[in-house]
């Protein structure tokens, strides 16, 4: 398989390149090969080394061995500004944003090389509008002056997004650039990713985890598994779903996604125990039984606000919740906790992992809150000796910081942490966000585990097939915030999400 | 996204607009430096009340000598505070500055010899400082601390702990001089920091560099800003800019002592954060410092008049830091 450019050779061809972090050798000859105007999807499962891989590429880590060749010149052991210099903008899996600094800064600060040049804070709102505007006007208008500290996560997904776009790179390397945003600008950012390459012959690197997304998008896929290249430079027009997933090594996963909700409503308990939720406000009234899965579908606006309400982390409610007949205003997450409302956070890096804790205080921060535990009782080793057996994870040690355990693996230890309390109700944001396939299924499997043993299950998510396929009920919101209707079961299909949430399906 | 902004975003389009251009939009961008400027004249009128001699000429001149040392080694603090880390080796880098400046004149060197050789010690701190934090690794809290442990032992040990006085007269020139008319030198080389250092935070490349390395150096980072160059720079920049304001002290008093920085450190610290910098690093201006050192200076000036004994004036600073930082914090709530 060979699109090569004009003069052939590739724009970017890199051959046998490894790398290695300390005794871990993450990739292990890998071959990567982009051409010249191709939307090329980088695939692999978690720890693979998409990341790693791109990281070589920007610039920002040095390759240990191999080639990397970009334009036919040799690019070893540059820093990210030269990276830029060349014509390689990134998008990186976590936000690199400047909070304190305004978008329009973190938009344009970044391409001046010279620290003593003069830097125009007008010239840097004309460029950032321009950006911006490649996304949506009325919004780079009003978030341009505003430090992105105060913007939401999603928004600052669209501010980085923004810089990439600004470079005039000529090579776009977008690691999970979608994860944060909602289905609208997703498609936004494709048509501009189309245009982009069709118009200016720029050539784009898309890491993404959403089958659904690599089709739409991209034309050709590289799949890495282990450090190694498992599939290279293959269309995308000749391979099926399934022989992505067997060459990423995650075949096991495909088959979870046959389950569907008319299966999961029979082989539930009908007599639901403890748990029933309801959730008034906003003209809107949702009753579910325990151990039911509700679904919160939409942009953020609206699924945070009512997920700040339920763990006690907001005052300033719009919604009332009424649990087991009873009404719930938490005062602060702790208590919500003590009263074994469980909460895992979207936002892993900042508010779930305790980044400094080794892996066991990390697994056993929520059982400590609940049981307002004094001491720390030799019987946590065993217990969480089990759970990670239990959720087959393989650290060398309890001990260890969780760093050393890929993305999805430290997901799986979040949501551990509520495993064995049996907490009433347990509140997930976007818990499979930036996850492997394979990590995905046995997400949902403890989710539903969880539920079956009579958890109620509160679950915001922007993959409307995880919607489809778990949930019992979705709550939808519109962009601004405000509900906008309940589907059960059978009702929750992709067009009824797409019209309830006003977000293309 | 939204479909067209709402009228409360335009208004707040409007807002932002208005802020960039004009006398009233500067000082809305400035409104913390604002709020100090007038709580420092409304202390300073408090203390004319009661002792109207606080409003002389003279006491005012006092007021802005004493200040000026601390306004400078405040800028300096500023930087490395912007950038998330911590000097606090500023006040031993004063002292032992004091002490070399004194041995070279007694030595027979001239006034530029032995002014050069005191800005050496806080290029020397500063650059060991700058080494350790941003190459070694270690904590800004811990490489200062050892730095100021051993500058201030130093500053003992150069003369066996005996104070220095300066015989050249003409020295004195170098503090209080005029090299503009009116304007006694002192004042001039504090404005032409405070405009030198404002302009290049906030309008030159490196500057918002600093910003950028104190809101999020692992952003930074990726994003190809030279975190390492700035960190090891605001902290050479620190030390020298500590050794200027002890050169300028000594230049006043004629005289160089050991312990003559002892309680500047604590106090440039206060000053910094007292003008809106976050201790977390991201925020802060040079001139909410420039103003934070002035009302330092204002309460220790305005206690000693009154006449109330001077052991109060920590207490008095630590109750002004205080509603410095809860104003700070409930504005910013609220916005």
């Amino acid at each position: 398989m060979s699109e090569r450019s004009a003069d052939g050779t590739f724009l970017l061809q890199g051959q046998g390149i490894t790398k290695s972090f300390g005794p871990t050798k993450v990739l292990r000859g890998i071959d990567f090969a982009v051409a010249s105007g191709e939307i090329h999807a980088l695939l692999g499962g978690n720890g693979a080394g998409k990341s790693t891989l791109l990281k070589i590429v920007s610039g920002v880590t040095a390759k240990d061995g191999g080639t990397l060749l970009y334009k036919g010149r040799d690019i070893d052991g540059h820093e990210a500004r030269e990276a830029r210099t060349r014509g390689i903008a990134v998008v990186h899996q976590e936000l690199a944003v400047l909070p304190h600094l305004t978008a329009a800064e973190n938009i344009d600060l970044p391409y001046h090389r010279r620290g003593l040049s003069l830097f125009s804070q007008s010239a840097a709102r004309g460029t950032a509008l321009k950006a911006l505007s490649l996304i949506d006007h009325a919004f780079a208008q009003r978030i341009a002056g505003v430090r992105v500290g105060e913007l939401t996560l999603h928004e600052q997904q669209l501010v980085e997004i923004a810089r990439a776009l600004n470079s005039g790179a000529q090579l776009l390397l977008l690691d999970e650039p979608t994860a944060n945003l909602t289905a609208t600008e997703t498609e936004r950012l494709f048509d501009v990713l189309r245009r982009l390459t069709r118009e200016n012959g720029i050539s784009v690197v898309f890491v993404s985890h959403r089958m659904r997304e690599i089709r739409q998008i991209a034309n050709v896929c590289t799949i890495i598994r282990d450090g190694v290249t498992a599939m290279d430079r293959q269309p995308l027009d000749t391979i099926t779903d399934a022989d992505i997933v067997d060459k990423m090594g995650q075949t096991s996963a495909i088959s979870a996604a046959t389950d569907n909700a008319a299966e999961r409503a029979a082989d539930r308990p009908v007599s639901a125990r403890r748990g029933r939720l309801e959730i008034k406000g906003l003209g809107i009234e949702t009753v579910v039984e325990g151990g039911s899965i509700l679904g919160l579908a939409g942009a953020p606006a609206g699924p945070q606000a009512l997920i700040q309400t339920l763990i006690g982390a907001s005052r300033a409610a719009p919604f009332v919740i009424v649990l087991d007949s009873q009404e719930r205003a938490y005062r602060s997450p702790r208590q919500a906790a003590r009263a074994k409302v469980g909460f895992v956070s979207g936002d892993r890096a900042a508010k779930g992992i305790l980044v400094s804790l080794p892996i066991i205080d990390n697994m056993l921060a929520s059982r400590r809150v609940a049981f307002s535990q004094v001491f720390v009782p030799r019987s946590e080793v065993a217990e969480a000796s089990n759970l990670l057996a239990a959720l087959r994870i393989k650290a060398a040690s309890l001990w260890d910081l969780p760093a050393t355990l890929s993305g999805g693996t430290q997901q799986k230890l979040l949501i551990a942490r509520w495993l064995n309390l049996k907490p009433v109700m347990l509140v997930l944001e976007e818990p499979t966000r930036g996850v492997d396939i394979a990590t995905k299924r046995e997400i949902y499997a403890l989710i539903r585990r969880m539920s079956a043993a009579g958890t109620t299950v509160v679950w915001w998510s922007t993959e409307q097939t995880e919607l489809i396929d778990l949930c019992d009920t979705v709550l939808a919101f519109d962009p601004d915030g405000r509900p906008t209707g309940i589907l059960r079961h059978r009702q929750i299909t992709e067009e009824s999400l797409a019209a309830a949430t006003g977000m293309a399906a | 996204m939204r479909p067209a902004s709402t009228s409360a975003e335009h208004s707040r389009d409007l807002a932002l607009a208005a802020r960039a251009h004009g006398v009233i939009g500067l000082l809305s961008s400035y409104r913390t430096e604002v709020a100090i400027a007038l709580a420092i004249i409304v202390l300073e009128a408090a203390v004319g009340m009661l002792v109207p001699a606080a409003l002389s000429w003279g006491n005012l001149a006092n007021i802005a000598q004493a200040a000026a040392s601390l306004v400078i080694m405040a800028f300096g603090v500023l930087l490395v505070v912007i950038t998330g880390g911590i000097d606090l080796s500023v006040g031993s880098v004063f002292s032992l500055t004091g002490m070399v400046t004194g041995l070279a004149m007694e030595s027979g060197q001239g006034a530029v010899t032995s002014t050069a050789a005191g800005l050496c010690v806080g290029l020397a701190f500063g650059a060991i400082n700058g080494f350790l934090v941003t190459f070694v690794g270690l904590a800004p809290f811990v490489v200062t601390l050892i730095t100021y442990a051993v500058a201030d032992s130093l500053a003992f040990i150069v003369t066996g702990g005996h104070s220095l006085p300066i015989s050249d007269t003409n020295y004195y020139l170098l503090n209080g001089g005029n090299i503009l008319p009116f304007v006694p030198n002192f004042i001039l080389y504090c404005l032409v920091l405070l405009v030198v250092i404002e302009f290049v935070l906030r309008r030159v490349v490196a500057g918002r560099w600093i910003y950028a390395v104190g809101s999020s150096s692992g952003a930074a980072r990726l994003l190809g800003i030279p975190v390492h160059g700035v960190r090891f720079s605001v902290y050479v920049v620190s030390g020298m800019l500590a050794s200027f304001a002890s050169i300028l002290s000594v230049s006043y008093i004629s005289n160089a002592e050991g312990t003559a920085g002892s309680a500047m450190m604590l106090q440039a610290i206060a000053a910094v954060v007292i003008g809106g910098a976050s201790l977390f690093g991201g925020t802060g201006s040079a001139v909410g410092a420039l103003l934070g050192a002035l009302m330092i200076t204002v309460i220790q000036n305005g206690v000693n008049l009154i006449g109330i004994n001077s052991f109060w004036q920590g207490s008095v600073t630590g109750i002004v830091i205080l509603i410095a930082v809860l104003v700070d914090r409930v504005s910013k709530v609220r916005r």
